[in-house]
C-alpha cells in the first residue's frame, strides 16, 4: 500500500504529504495488502468524480478527488460531495484511502457476512481507541475483519443500514467525526496500537474513518459504535487525521434517518456487546489504581500492568516468607481443623506461646475493621467465637476451676467451646482467652 | 488483611462475593502455609518460595470456587501438579511497542483460563481475579506482618 500512498502522494497537499508522512512512519506496518490497495489506487485514478465539495478541508484537492474515488468506487452511489471535504482534511487520507478501499471492498464482500461479535469486539477492545471516531466503530469491526479475519463482519453490522446501505452507511459518518479521529494527539499511541494489528487496521480505520465523513453523517453506524469508541477513537485520530481538524462537533453522530435502522438485529447485538464491554470496563477502572484513563487502549494497559504487578507481588511475598516459616506453626496451631491433633497442639500453643494468640487477634483484629461478618466467620472457622469480655472472663474463670460453680456453671470444655461454634477448641481457656482479646481489640481498631 | 475499601463496598455487587471468601482464603492459606513449614524444613528456599506461591494460588482459586471460569482454570491447573507458570516480563526488549498490538492477549495469557474467552467475558474475569489477587496479596502481607511482628 505504500506504494498507492506514494502514488496519490504526488498529488496531495503539502498538507497531506506531512500527514502522510506520518502516516507513512507507521506504515511499514500497515496496509498488509498491497496488492489490494494497487487495484483501487487504480481504479482510483481511473476517474475522480468531481462532485465532493463537501469535503471539508480545502487543504488537499487532491484529497476530495481521492476520496471521490474511493467513496464512489467503493460505496456505490454514494454522495460524494459530501466526503470530499473531508477526505481532503485528512492528509493521511490518501493513504488511507487505500486502505479504506481495501476495507470498502472487503466490506461489500462481507456485507452478508453478518458480524461475527468476538471478532467485533476483540477489534473492538484493540482499536477502540483508535483515531477514526466514526469509523472506530465500523473500523473496528472492518478492521477486526480484514486483521483478524477474512470478513468485515462488524463494519457492516455497524452501519446498521443494512445490505446495500452499508457501503453508505460508511460513508455518511459525519464529517465531525472524522475529523475528530484525527485531531487526537494520540494518534500515535493509537498507531503503535495498530502496528500490533498490522498496518492495514490502522489505515482501514483512517480510511474508514474518512470515508465516513460523508455528510449524511452516518449516524447510525457510527451510533452503534459511536458510544464509548467514538470518544476514544477522537482522542486517537491518527495523525493524519489531525489535519481534518473538523472542530469537535458533538461525538453523537448526527441522528441520521439511518439511525431507525439501528433495528437491526446485527446492531443491536453489538450495541449490546459493546455496552457490555463498557460496563466491565468500568467495574475493572474501580479496581486497577490509577483507572483515570479515558481511552480503552491505556485502561487496558493499566489494567495489565496491574495484574502483572499482584502477581509479582504474591511470588515476592512467598519469597520473602520463608524467614518467618519457623513462626507460622504457632499461628496455624490455633486452627481447631487439626482436629485432637490440633487440639493438642493448639493446647501447647496457647500454653506455651501468646504470640500465636496475638497474631491471630491482630488478624481478626484487621478484619473487623473491615467486615465483621468475615472476621465473625473466621473465628467460627477456627472454633473461636467473640463474647464480651465480662462473659469471657466468666467463662474461663470457670474453665479454669472446672470444679468450682463461679459466676456461670461451669460447662465442661466442650461447652465453652460451643460458645465458640465448631469442633473442639484447644482449650475453652484458650478459646476464651483469644475471644477476649479480640473482643478487646475490637473496640481499639473501630475507625 | 488490612482495611480495603469501607463496608459499603462490600456490599457492592462486584465485591460481594469476597465477604466470605476472605476467611476462607485466610483458613486455606493459613493451613498451608503450616504444611508447607512441617514437610520442607529442610528444603531449599526456592522450593519452598514455590510452593508458597502455589498455596497463594491454590487458596485464591480454592476460595472463588469453580463459578469463575478463572478459578477453574487455576485448579486444573494446579491438580494437573504441573508447575505454576505465569507470564514474566521476560525481556525489557520484547515490549517495544507498549501500546500491544493484541492486549486482550495479553491479557489472556496472564488471566488463568484466558485463552478460551471471549473480549466480554475475559473482562469480567478479569476483574475478579484482580479482586481475589488483591486480597490474597493483602492476606500474605497480614500474614507476614503477623509474623514478624
Amino acid at each position: 500500500m505504500q506504494h498507492g500512498s506514494r502514488e496519490v502522494r504526488g498529488g496531495m497537499a503539502a498538507s497531506a504529504s506531512a500527514q502522510m508522512a506520518l502516516h507513512d512512519d507507521h506504515g511499514s506496518q500497515q496496509i498488509q495488502n498491497p496488492g489490494l490497495h494497487d487495484d483501487f489506487f487504480d481504479q482510483m485514478l481511473s476517474g475522480l468524480p468531481s462532485a465532493w465539495p463537501d469535503l471539508g478541508n480545502p487543504k488537499s484537492p487532491w484529497d476530495a478527488s481521492a476520496a471521490q474515488k474511493l467513496f464512489r468506487i467503493d460505496l456505490a452511489g454514494k454522495q460524494p460531495d459530501e466526503s470530499q471535504p473531508e477526505a481532503a482534511a485528512e492528509g493521511l487520507r490518501y493513504a488511507s484511502y487505500e486502505e479504506a478501499t481495501m476495507l470498502a471492498s472487503r466490506l461489500s464482500q462481507s456485507q452478508g457476512s453478518g458480524g461475527s461479535s468476538p471478532t467485533g469486539e476483540a477489534m473492538m477492545l484493540q482499536l477502540n481507541n483508535h483515531h477514526i471516531l466514526p469509523a472506530v466503530g465500523r473500523s473496528q469491526t472492518a478492521v477486526g475483519g480484514s486483521v483478524g479475519e477474512s470478513g468485515l463482519l462488524p463494519l457492516p453490522l455497524t452501519l446498521g443500514s443494512g445490505g446495500a446501505a452499508d457501503p453508505r452507511i460508511i460513508v455518511e459518518t459525519p464529517r465531525d467525526e472524522m475529523d475528530r479521529p484525527y485531531k487526537s494527539p494520540d494518534h500515535n499511541g493509537g498507531e503503535e496500537l495498530y502496528n500490533g494489528l498490522g498496518g492495514s487496521i490502522r489505515a482501514a480505520q483512517a480510511a474508514t474513518g474518512q470515508h465516513f465523513h460523508h455528510p449524511q453523517g452516518a449516524s447510525m453506524s457510527s451510533q452503534s459504535y459511536g458510544g464509548a469508541a467514538a470518544p476514544a477513537g477522537v482522542g486517537q485520530g491518527p495523525a493524519a487525521s489531525a489535519s481534518s481538524g473538523g472542530g469537535t462537533p458533538p461525538q453523537k453522530q448526527k441522528v441520521r434517518a439511518r439511525r431507525g435502522q439501528a433495528t437491526d438485529p446485527h446492531s443491536i447485538a453489538e450495541r449490546l456487546r459493546r455496552e457490555r464491554i463498557a460496563e466491565r470496563m468500568k467495574a475493572l477502572q474501580e479496581l486497577v489504581p490509577n483507572a483515570n484513563k479515558t481511552d480503552k487502549a491505556s485502561m487496558l494497559d493499566e489494567i495489565i500492568d496491574y495484574v502483572k504487578f499482584l502477581q509479582l507481588q504474591v511470588k515476592v511475598l512467598s519469597m520473602s516468607r520463608l524467614g518467618g516459616a519457623a513462626a507460622v506453626a504457632p499461628l496455624v496451631a490455633d486452627i481447631s481443623t487439626e482436629g485432637p491433633g490440633g487440639r493438642a497442639g493448639a493446647n501447647g500453643a496457647a500454653a506455651g506461646n501468646n504470640d500465636s494468640l496475638t497474631v491471630t487477634e491482630h488478624r481478626v483484629a484487621k478484619m473487623m475493621e473491615e467486615d465483621m461478618g468475615s472476621a465473625m466467620q473466621y473465628l467460627q472457622g477456627k472454633g473461636l467465637c467473640l463474647m464480651p469480655i465480662s462473659l469471657a472472663s466468666a467463662i474461663s474463670s470457670a474453665a479454669c476451676r472446672p470444679s468450682a460453680g463461679g459466676l456461670v456453671p461451669a460447662p465442661p470444655p466442650a461447652t465453652t467451646s460451643a460458645a465458640a461454634a465448631a469442633e473442639s477448641p484447644s482449650s475453652p481457656s484458650a478459646s476464651a482467652l483469644t475471644v477476649q482479646s479480640a473482643a478487646a481489640d475490637t473496640t481499639a481498631p473501630k475507625r | 488483611m488490612e482495611s480495603k475499601s469501607s463496608t459499603t463496598g462490600n456490599r457492592d455487587n462486584p465485591n460481594r462475593n469476597l465477604h466470605g471468601s476472605k476467611t476462607m482464603m485466610a483458613s486455606h492459606f493459613l493451613r498451608a502455609l503450616f504444611r508447607i513449614q512441617q514437610t520442607s524444613t529442610s528444603s531449599s528456599s526456592a522450593g519452598r518460595s514455590r510452593r508458597i506461591r502455589r498455596a497463594a494460588y491454590a487458596s485464591m482459586a480454592y476460595s472463588a470456587g469453580t463459578r469463575r471460569a478463572w478459578s477453574r482454570a487455576l485448579l486444573r491447573k494446579l491438580r494437573s501438579r504441573a508447575r505454576l507458570r505465569f507470564p514474566r516480563r521476560l525481556s525489557r526488549a520484547a515490549t517495544p511497542q507498549r501500546r500491544d498490538m493484541d492486549q486482550a492477549q495479553v491479557l489472556r495469557k496472564l488471566v488463568p483460563g484466558g485463552p478460551s474467552m471471549d473480549d466480554c467475558k475475559l473482562l469480567e474475569e478479569t476483574a475478579d481475579y484482580i479482586r481475589f489477587l488483591t486480597t490474597q496479596v493483602r492476606l500474605m502481607q497480614t500474614v507476614m506482618d503477623s509474623i514478624s511482628s
